[in-house]
Parts: C-alpha cells; sequence; structure tokens
C-alpha cells in the first residue's frame, strides 16, 4: 500500500515540470488563440465570418487546399516510385540510397528553400542549362508562381511519403509475390492484385500527412510563390505583422489549428491508434 | 503485337524503374548537391561550376562582425534549448513509462502535440503571450519558445530507448536497496544515455534552423541566423549566402552524423 502510493507520488513528481511547461507555454497560448478569435471584447463570431465572406480570404482557403491536394498528388505518385525502387534493390544499396531521403529531410527547411530560389529563377541555374542546350530561346517562369511553390514542396515533402510506404512494402511477405507468378501472374498482375492493395494502407497515412504538413506550409510559398500563391499561413503572418489585425489572425490560426487535429486524428485512425513512434513523424 | 521474351520484358521494366526511382532520388538529393560548389563562387552571378573558385564568401562571412554576432547568438539560444527540453522531455518520458491504460494514450497525445500544431499558430500564440511578459526580443523567450517545439522530438525518442529496457535490471537494483534517484543514475540512466544524447543533438538542431516561431519573437535586437538569412534572402539577394548555406548545412551534418551512425548499428 505504502509503496503503491510512493510510486504515483514519484510519477507525479516526474510528469510535473514538463506538463507546467508545456501548459504554460502551448496549451494557455493556444488557449488565448481561440479566446481571442471569439472575444474581441465581447462575444463574436464576426472574424469567423469574415473569412467566408469576404472573398479574397475566401481565396486564399481555395489556393490552400489546391497547393496542399496538388503536393499530395505529385508526393503519392514520385514517391511510390522512389519507395518501390528502394524496396527492389539489396538491403545494402538501399542503406547507401536512402542516404539521399534521410540528408535532406534533416536540413536546415530554410536553405533547402533558398537553394530552389537559386535554381529556379529567371537567370537561374535550371534555365542557364536548358537555354544552353538549346531547349529554351527564352527564360522559363519558374518562380514566383504555382509551379515553383509545387516544385519546393513537393521536394520537401517526399520523405513523409517515402518512409511510410517503404516500410508497408518491405513488410509484404516475399512469398506472396513468388507464389501470384508460381500461378501464372505476370509481374503487372502482381502488382495490382498483391503488392499495391498490400502497400494501400501505407500509401494513405504518407499521402493524409503530406497533406496535414503541406496545409501549413509558410516559408515555401513567401519565398517562391507570388501574391496569387498567398496560403493560410501567409495570410495569418500579413494580418498580425502588417496589419495588426489580432482577432482576424487569430480567427484564422484556430480555423488551420481545428483542422490540422481533425485530420491528424484521421491519420491515427489509419495507423491503427498507435502514436507514431520512431524519430520519423 | 508480338509479346516480347518474358526475360527482357523484366530487364526492361527494372531499368524503367530505376531509372524513375533514381530521377526521384537524384530530385531530392539536387539542393544539397548544387549549393556547396556554389559557395566557392567568387563572382556576382550564381554559377554552378565556378570559373574562379576561392573562398572570398566564406572569408567576407566569418569577417563580418554583424553576420558573427546572430550566429554567436544562435549558438547561445540552441545550447539553452538543448539542456531545456532535453531536461524536460527525459523526465516526461520516465514518468510516461510508468503510466498505463487511456491516461498514458491522453498524455502521449498531449506531449507529442507541438509537433502537429503548425509553426505559424505557435509563433502567433506566442507572440500574442510573450509581448504582454516582455518576453519578446529576449533571449530567454527563444529558449523557451524553441523548446517546446523540440520537446517533443526527446519525448520519442528517449521514450522509445525505454521502452527496449528491459525492467528486471531496475527491479533488482531496487531489491537490493537502491532507492530512485541512485537506481536512475546507476542502472538506468547508462542504459538510455545514447538516446539522451542523441534527442540532446537534434533538440539543438531544431532550435538552430528555426525560422518561423522566431521570426516573430526575436524583435530587431536579437536576430538569429536563420532569421537574418531570411531578411537577406527577402531584401539583398548577395553572393554570401551560399557560403552561409553551406555553413548550415555542414553544422547540421555534423551534428546529426552521430544520430545516423547510432541509428544503422542497433
Amino acid at each position: 500500500m505504502r509503496r503503491a502510493a510512493r510510486s504515483r507520488l514519484s510519477t507525479a513528481l516526474l510528469l510535473a515540470p514538463p506538463l507546467a511547461f508545456l501548459i504554460v507555454l502551448f496549451a494557455l497560448p493556444l488557449g488565448r488563440v481561440l479566446q481571442g478569435s471569439v472575444f474581441a471584447p465581447a462575444f463574436t463570431l464576426d472574424h469567423y465570418a469574415r473569412m467566408w465572406t469576404v472573398p479574397v480570404y475566401g481565396r486564399v482557403f481555395w489556393i490552400t487546399l489546391k497547393i496542399s491536394l496538388l503536393t499530395t498528388l505529385c508526393c503519392v505518385l514520385l514517391g511510390y516510385l522512389a519507395a518501390y525502387f528502394l524496396a527492389s534493390v539489396r538491403p545494402r544499396t538501399r542503406q547507401v540510397l536512402l542516404l539521399c531521403v534521410i540528408v535532406p529531410f534533416f536540413l536546415s527547411v530554410l536553405v533547402r528553400n533558398y537553394i530552389w530560389m537559386i535554381l529556379l529563377q529567371k537567370t537561374g541555374l535550371l534555365n542557364q542549362a536548358l537555354g544552353r542546350l538549346g531547349l529554351i530561346h527564352t527564360p522559363l517562369d519558374l518562380m514566383y508562381n504555382e509551379t515553383g511553390v509545387l516544385i519546393a514542396m513537393v521536394n520537401m515533402l517526399l520523405p513523409y511519403m517515402i518512409f511510410p510506404v517503404l516500410s508497408s512494402l518491405l513488410a509484404i511477405p516475399p512469398e506472396l509475390r513468388q507464389a501470384s507468378a508460381s500461378l501464372g501472374g505476370g509481374s503487372l498482375r502482381t502488382f495490382w492484385r498483391v503488392t499495391l492493395p498490400l502497400s494501400l494502407p501505407g500509401l494513405a497515412a504518407g499521402g493524409l500527412l503530406v497533406f496535414i504538413v503541406a496545409l501549413g506550409f509558410f516559408i515555401t510559398p513567401a519565398l517562391l510563390g507570388g501574391p496569387k500563391q498567398m496560403m493560410i499561413s501567409n495570410l495569418i503572418e500579413f494580418s498580425v505583422r502588417q496589419v495588426l489585425n489580432w482577432p482576424f489572425a487569430f480567427a484564422l490560426a484556430n480555423t488551420l489549428l481545428m483542422g490540422t487535429l481533425l485530420l491528424y486524428f484521421g491519420y491515427i485512425r489509419l495507423l491503427g491508434g498507435r502514436m507514431p513512434r520512431t524519430g520519423f513523424p | 503485337m508480338t509479346r516480347l521474351p518474358r526475360k527482357l520484358r523484366r530487364v526492361v521494366a527494372t531499368a524503367a524503374l530505376g531509372t524513375l526511382g533514381g530521377a526521384v532520388l537524384l530530385f531530392l538529393a539536387v539542393p544539397v548537391l548544387s549549393v556547396i560548389p556554389m559557395s566557392f563562387s567568387s563572382s556576382m552571378v550564381f554559377e554552378l561550376i565556378p570559373r574562379d573558385p576561392g573562398l572570398n564568401q566564406y572569408r567576407r562571412f566569418f569577417s563580418s562582425p554583424e553576420w558573427m554576432a546572430v550566429l554567436g547568438r544562435s549558438f547561445q539560444v540552441a545550447l539553452g534549448t538543448t539542456v531545456v527540453a532535453t531536461t524536460m522531455g527525459t523526465l516526461a518520458a520516465l514518468g510516461l513509462r510508468r503510466l498505463r491504460g487511456p491516461r498514458r494514450a491522453v498524455l502521449e497525445a498531449l506531449l507529442i502535440a507541438p509537433r502537429i500544431v503548425p509553426s505559424i499558430v505557435l509563433a502567433v500564440a506566442l507572440y500574442f503571450v510573450f509581448s504582454q511578459a516582455g518576453l519578446v526580443g529576449t533571449i530567454s523567450g527563444l529558449v523557451l519558445a524553441h523548446s517546446v517545439l523540440a520537446f517533443p522530438f526527446v519525448v520519442v525518442l528517449v521514450g522509445s530507448a525505454l521502452q527496449s529496457l528491459d525492467p528486471s535490471l531496475e527491479e533488482a537494483s531496487r531489491s537490493l536497496g537502491g532507492n530512485p534517484p541512485r537506481t536512475f543514475l546507476r542502472v538506468t540512466l547508462p542504459q538510455i544515455r545514447l538516446a539522451v544524447l542523441g534527442s540532446a543533438l537534434f533538440a539543438f538542431n531544431v532550435s538552430f534552423d528555426e525560422v518561423v516561431v522566431t521570426l516573430f519573437i526575436s524583435g530587431v535586437r536579437t536576430k538569429t541566423l536563420p532569421v537574418k538569412v531570411w531578411d537577406a534572402i527577402l531584401y539583398e539577394i548577395t553572393p554570401i549566402l551560399p557560403a552561409i548555406s553551406t555553413v548550415i548545412i555542414v553544422a547540421s551534418v555534423l551534428l546529426l552524423t552521430p544520430l545516423l551512425l547510432a541509428r544503422r548499428s542497433p
């Protein structure tokens, strides 16, 4: 009896500092965002209504969804291709090739965005190369538009797609494919009937994760997009730092937060109720 | 249509898969591969292969008092973050391990939450609260904010190390009369040492790279390296930036190599 009480006390002592830390610096500030979005100072939903009634803001939501969906689509296609390739090579080769995925994943997001600016600008390296090869005569507009934002976002979000797909592909017992082949299934048929269905959970989890992270992107649309590629995050920054409209920024931030959390619960369910435990999301 | 022999079709399919898959991997590696040669350029025009390679940009960076000041500040903030986030995260992981059932699931979700919340939302929230508390533009404000962001990584990394621990060793220590702090220091900590160290490196890296939250709460006087780079990208594209980018990349690689090595040898 005394031992159980002492054990409970030490658990509480261990958890008290981090919980206090998170409550003060995380939960309460987010609570203030929620509060500030509906009390300004009396209760009102006007700031939420403005998001839908003012056409400019409605457009920002539409652009955010469109860019995030297109990014997810590209990541699904390219990510599956890369993961399938990685799953098909020998384990040692895979370890080396995986560095292409892991190393950029850990590098500064800002630096990677900046590099894409250098590569994609009018006098940038890609245009220089295409011009020298005689493929184009006038430089292509690859930046300050949707193309630039998509290229950089897909580049940054592909690892989120490759890791879950690769692990679901590697989890498929090779005997299944051999069985399909020995029963006369061609390699394409084996892919459609065996490999693809079994890797679908990884594909769905990766796709949803890419979409969730894409919704909150800030740096890429700010640096590689034009005024027409303003996403929700950029509108929030604009409202706070340029026009100082706090209640509206709070309403936007809260909408983004709620959307993200809702989708994240879907993601957890997709993983079968487990929280992702690895170093990767 | 004649069907190709089975073996030839397989070769073609493998070659196609290798080319396409390899192209995607190359696309991922492009940013890292291109910045390093660019940083050795000495001209004002960007060149992938510098015509007149040299260390001019590096010299300019390391001799600029302005850039050195932000670099020093970034180190200071990242070190503070490492201490706060690693301590808090390790405590949380140790406490979490003692819980079971739904209580544990709820708490775990809360502890990992700062990683799920979009950084812009946290930036606005902390900016608002910090400006009331007088923490905007202070080193301690930056350390606290970065620690919130780095915290979940520590919980996850140390938590998974604790999960693979054999509880009978700790029980043995207790039954031999070791009190809880002694058991922790002599039995538990040595076994999770690597994970704690790894998560400390991770926390340092999170802080050293943080842009969005820092942009809001750093003010004019306490800019960090990424915020100064952000300003330079937006307002004064200079050829010094590839050199700085290379320095940041090399620093991250140096920090994370031990982590990658540890990952490979279980």
